[in-house]
């Protein structure tokens, strides 16, 4: 165990914040409070992409998920919040 | 493995430091940029938290803000050095335009963000601990208890005022 996380500790780290997030996700009843639970998956998701592949076009795979993901909760936020009021 | 501790920990105070002051300069604190964000904002006042500490967090989780900067621009630095920062910079811009958001809060955070993780380098620091770093610093925020971070966001906000 402690061979596998040598030199992958920051992999580790985004391993667990993100099953952690997932499990946080599960348990919170509120729709609109789990987004913010999801952010943090978004995040620990675009880290390991990054972590993992060791490819230019690698950065534009992590933004596109994570801008990705950002964007359906903007769009499930709003649709949740009553959708485009005057004055937004 | 206890320094690799320790630097990502450092990291992680570096980023978070580093985002929050950012999104406060960008005035994210003041409202919900789309109804989306206002109606997380407000659902977190309703779970024992504060409104406008809610409102960035709203606003964090609808468009790229400067900790998806950081974030993508360590994730761009790791894997190609300073010109990926700038692209991760370029990226994030394309993605809050995508996102309905007029503010330039992402892009700033993900230039300058690129330049500290370059600074950072010369004391040991490597990318790859900015991006555990700033996953542990959004965790801190967005993941554990959202009744005490927005109170706290909601405090610096309201020395921001």
């Amino acid at each position: 165990m402690a061979d596998l996380i040598d030199g992958q500790l920051p992999l580790a780290v985004c391993a667990l914040v993100g099953l952690f997030a997932a499990a946080r996700i599960v348990l919170e009843p509120n729709t609109l409070r789990k987004l913010p639970y999801l952010n943090v998956l978004g995040f620990a998701v675009a880290g390991s992409i990054a972590l993992l592949i060791p490819h230019p076009l690698a950065i534009l795979a992590a933004s596109a998920y994570f801008i990705g993901s950002t964007l359906e909760s903007n769009a499930i936020a709003s649709t949740y919040a009553g959708g485009k009021k005057p004055g937004d | 493995m206890l320094i690799e501790i320790a630097r990502i920990f450092a990291a992680a105070v570096i980023a978070g430091v580093l985002f929050v002051t950012v999104d406060l300069i960008f005035r994210l604190p003041e409202k919900g940029g789309v109804s989306g964000a206002t109606g997380i904002g407000t659902a977190i006042a309703k779970g024992g938290g504060a409104l406008h500490g809610g409102y960035m967090m709203g606003n964090i989780v609808c468009s790229p803000d400067a900790s998806a900067g950081t974030l993508l621009a360590a994730c761009g630095v790791s894997i190609a050095g300073i010109p990926g920062g700038i692209a991760a910079a370029v990226l994030v811009f394309i993605g809050n335009r995508i996102c309905h958001d007029p503010g330039y809060a992402g892009t700033t955070g993900a230039v300058l963000a690129t330049g500290v993780i370059y600074g950072a380098s010369f004391a040991g620091f490597a990318p790859e601990h900015f991006i555990a770093g700033m996953v542990l610093a959004i965790l801190s925020v967005q993941g554990i208890s959202h009744a005490r971070s927005s109170t706290f966001l909601d405090r610096l906000w309201g020395w921001r005022t």
